[in-house]
């Protein structure tokens, strides 16, 4: 409130509100973002929650200024920010979509004009003259969208609301959009979906609690998005630096049996830490049995960045039998394409004798980092997989034959 | 491309293009916005009525009230009303109908960006618009208390005299006093919420200390106050207009005329050059 005043004031006094120095409880919410979108480019912003998305989208469309630099625009900005602003429940569809109208600076020609398409493009039909109160919320939705869209900016904001509704409606949503993006119009997208970012987008900022981490093409800000979310859940408190060298969280149970390392290996047997998805992947567990040690297995655990277990092997599941243990020696688990999307995980390291008495655990024994590779099908994991292609040539241009 | 066809946003942005170019701004906004205006007029007057039963004569019924209450204390001789060569109801009605819209404006346009809620920070669009629109309402409802006078006049059968076709240009220093102090307040509540909640009490208040509904006091410290209340000239010379086609207190009301306009060119110039500051913090 104080601040407010006081900015008001100064404002007024032609003075400057000093507006590059924090007060007290104040934090920077954006701080040395900058970048430039050419007419007819496509920016995608992400980001986890409250990295300043939303900021930035009010900055462009002149909601705030900025405190310290400054924002260019040229041509008319429309958004698709929040849809169905200024609607009343009181008033019918027909009323509403003028008032919508009139704030999202159309003219009163301008909607006359596209009354009928707006209308048809709701497919709210009989109900236009009945009060919005007693629209569905998909009703309100598509009525909102349906304004907004057929605005005609030259730079389109869009916050997350990329498609709304049903089925139908939602592919009605894309190729409206399409033709805007056809018709050279600029965007500017934050979305939380990968997808969409990957097929809307040209170029992608990826933003971390209000500075710019990543800028690059869509592919590489998710992959990085992805990786250092999991990165801040799977080791919370750790930085980067600290993950390559943690491996000696060691928990020995056993005296006689000590597991020296664990190695992550590819196809070519050398070590690394960071793999791509679908390619060739080993885990090799490199120990020393102080004492015989008969029936032993090996348990390997993934867990990703929630803590939830990806997959597990273990080399008595797997009727592996390993006889005896004495000395020196390695387990390693080996697959021609690692499932795992970007990310990083945690390998859990458990070893049992015959009796099932543990002889070593170790929850943090590696992390692996994974980056790149067969990105955005959809899904929790990556599955190897190949495809058969049947035809039948015969058949072309004939009728098709009685089943 | 030059750099005219950029829109820029910078820190203390109003500030780096000058005072000259702020009025052409403001003006060329408003001028845009013309029909936005009505449409949020008319989104305000349809939310406000549509389900009421009484619906729009809600506007007349309220100062009726007011006024019968002052009817019949005048009647029991609680306070004097002076002497009158119209009808006291007439000169109540009137009276409430222009103070009316003062009371009613200020409340509505000191509470107009508040009222609007997210679509303030969502959405670019003229705030001025907002309470502007809002004005709306208090406008109504003094044309419709209009037509109670006139209907009165036409009962009572009393002439007004011909000033009464000049009723849209005797309102405007009243309008535009109105206005000015609503973008002040209606930004300033934006900040500090309690803001509407003063006006509301303060405007009661002010309808007893200033002489609408009773005759002027000659001594005393409230006729002090009286000469220098601007809202006096306002309400009561254009009343005294219409009804005698004279008035004793002309030069005052020019005096608090150029006030109302000097008011209102400030604060809306104050209003263009703070408004996003309200968005940061409605």
């Amino acid at each position: 409130m104080r601040y407010g005043l006081s900015d008001i004031s100064r404002n007024l006094c032609r003075m400057s509100s000093h507006s590059n120095v924090l007060r007290e409880e104040e934090f920077w919410a954006l701080k040395d973002v900058s970048f430039e979108v050419r007419q007819g480019e496509a920016l995608g912003l992400i980001g986890a929650n409250g990295c300043g998305k939303s900021t930035v989208l009010k900055l462009l469309n002149g909601i705030f200024w900025p405190d310290i630099g400054k924002v260019a625009v040229r041509g008319k900005v429309g958004a698709l920010i929040e849809v169905g602003a200024g609607f009343h429940p009181m008033l019918t569809g027909r009323e509403n979509v003028y008032l919508n109208g009139a704030i999202l600076g159309m003219t009163k020609a301008e909607v006359n004009e596209k009354f009928d398409d707006i209308v048809e493009f709701a497919e709210i039909g009989d109900f236009l003259d009945t009060p919005v109160k007693h629209y569905s919320t998909g009703m309100f939705v598509k009525l909102g969208f349906a304004v907004a869209v057929h605005c005609d900016p030259d730079v389109l904001l869009v916050d997350e609301v990329l498609a709304v509704g049903d089925i139908s409606f939602r592919r009605k949503c894309f190729k409206r959009l399409k033709e805007l993006r056809d018709e050279n119009v600029t965007w500017i997208i934050v979305s939380h979906d990968a997808g969409t970012i990957q097929a809307n987008t040209d170029r992608v900022v990826l933003l971390d609690r209000g500075e710019m981490a990543y800028v690059g093409s869509p592919e590489d800000a998710i992959n990085e998005y992805l990786y250092s979310l999991s990165l801040k859940r799977v080791t919370p408190g750790s930085n980067a630096a600290q993950v390559v060298d943690s491996r000696s969280s060691k928990q020995s149970v056993a005296a006689d049996f000590e597991v020296d390392r664990v190695v992550l290996l590819d196809k070519n047997l050398c070590e690394r830490e960071v793999f791509a998805t679908g390619e060739p992947f080993a885990a090799r567990i490199e120990f020393t049995a102080k004492k015989k040690i008969e029936d032993p297995a090996f348990g390997v655990v993934f867990f990703n960045g929630d803590n939830e277990i990806c997959s597990e092997s273990v080399t008595s599941f797997d009727g592996v039998r390993i006889e005896k243990l004495e000395g020196r020696g390695s387990v390693t688990l080996k697959t021609d394409s690692l499932p795992l999307y970007s990310g990083v995980y945690r390998l859990h390291l458990t070893v049992r004798d015959g009796s099932l008495a543990p002889l070593a655990e170790m929850s943090h024994a590696a992390y692996i980092k994974v980056s790149g590779g067969k990105l955005f099908s959809a899904g929790m994991f990556y599955m190897q997989h190949s495809w058969d292609i049947e035809l039948d040539e015969d058949r072309i241009g004939s009728a098709p034959r009685a089943v | 491309m030059t750099e005219t066809d950029f829109t820029t946003y910078e820190p203390d942005n109003s500030l780096k293009k000058g005072y000259r170019s702020l009025f052409s701004e403001i003006f060329s906004e408003l001028n845009r916005s013309r029909w936005l205006i009505f449409q949020l007029f008319k989104k305000d007057f349809v939310a406000l009525y549509k389900q009421s039963f009484i619906g729009v004569l809600w506007a007349v019924l309220l100062p009726l009230v007011a006024v019968g209450t002052f009817i019949v204390l005048s009647g029991a001789g609680v306070f004097n009303v002076g002497a009158l060569s119209v009808p006291y109801p007439i000169y109540a009605i009137l009276g409430t109908a222009l103070w009316g819209l003062f009371s009613t404006g200020l409340v509505a346009s000191s509470n107009s960006i508040v009222a609007a809620g997210p679509m303030i920070t969502k959405i670019n669009f003229s705030k001025k618009s907002l309470v502007i629109a809002s004005m709306g309402q208090a406008l109504l409802a003094f044309f419709i208390q209009l037509c109670l006078v006139l209907a009165l006049l036409v009962y009572y059968q009393v002439t007004p005299s011909p000033a009464i076709l000049l009723i849209p240009l005797l309102i405007v220093p009243v309008v535009l006093f109105t206005l000015g102090l609503g973008f002040v307040l209606s930004l300033v509540n934006g900040i500090v919420r309690d803001v509407a909640n003063m006006v509301s009490v303060v405007v009661t208040f002010l309808l007893f200390l200033t002489p609408v509904l009773y005759a002027k006091p000659t001594t005393g410290v409230l006729a002090a106050l009286t000469s220098y209340n601007i809202l006096y000239y306002l309400v009561s010379v254009p009343r005294d207009l219409i009804l005698y086609g004279t008035s004793d207190y002309l030069k005052g009301f020019l005096l608090s005329s150029a006030v109302a306009f000097f008011v209102f060119l400030l604060f809306l110039a104050v209003f263009h050059l703070t408004e996003t500051r309200v968005a940061e913090r409605v």
